[in-house]
């Protein structure tokens, strides 16, 4: 069987001073096999290691809903990164 | 998306907000009653002198938390209707960010409904402000929204 059948590619959101220290608003990433919305989160802090230190106040959400971090990762999931909010 | 099942509004706008449409929204012969809640660019911060705020939101998100809200402040109280409306984009000092008008037969529904509106969507909406001061900007300290873990929640059916 071909590796890529078990493939998961799934849309990514960043915002407030995420997007601004990952330059997106949006991108897509694209894993081999099962992952986590916190390997997601890995995935980017490796490619910025700034990103790392905001891990304990950021928020994840799957399809727009709340999610914790050990979510699993459906291929076609909407995964949006949150800093704390400050609407109002 | 269903239609909400009450008459109630639920918007981000980029425009000034028409607070007055708003109230009016919210009366009806049947109530007594109506609460506003008009949330407006202070002119400092931390004993800064704020230039102006940016707002921007995970729209589809923060909509269907408004949204949700609404369904609490209908379980939780009895009340009649809501108005809800965030302004995105930039502001200057002085305009109204966010807007809440509720309705209710008698005024301590009303009261206690805004209230819990305003706290809940200060906590669970995605929507962020930058404030710009004259050197330089900042993200607004925010407050982490609860995880799904600690509030679970069971899926609305759509």
């Amino acid at each position: 069987m071909p590796p890529v059948s078990r493939s998961i590619r799934v849309t990514v959101l960043f915002f407030g001073r995420l997007k601004e220290l990952t330059g997106h608003a949006e991108d897509s990433a694209e894993f081999a096999d099962a992952a986590t919305i916190e390997q997601l989160f890995a995935l980017y802090s490796a490619r910025h290691p700034e990103l790392a230190k905001y891990r304990s106040s950021v928020v994840a959400s799957r399809n727009q809903e709340f999610a914790s971090w050990d979510t699993p990762l459906r291929t076609g999931d909407e995964v949006a990164f949150l800093p704390p909010v400050s609407g109002g | 998306m269903a239609t909400f099942p009450y008459d109630d509004i639920y918007q981000l706008v980029r425009e000034p907000i028409d607070i007055a449409a708003l109230a009016r929204h919210v009366r009806s012969p049947e109530d007594g009653a109506a609460v506003t809640f008009d949330g407006f660019v202070r002119n400092q911060s931390h004993s800064r002198p704020t230039l102006y705020l940016d707002y921007e939101a995970y729209e589809s998100m923060a909509l269907a938390k408004m949204r949700e809200i609404g369904v609490q402040l209908h379980e939780k109280y009895s009340i009649h209707r809501v108005a809800m409306v965030h302004r995105l984009g930039r502001l200057e000092i002085g305009d109204t960010s966010v807007f809440i008008a509720v309705s209710a037969p008698h005024r301590a529904a009303a009261f206690d409904a805004c209230r819990f509106a305003i706290d809940t969507l200060k906590r669970t909406v995605p929507i962020w402000k930058k404030e710009y001061f004259a050197d330089g900007a900042v993200w607004a300290d925010g407050e982490l929204p609860p995880t799904a873990a600690a509030t679970p929640r069971a899926k609305p059916a759509s």
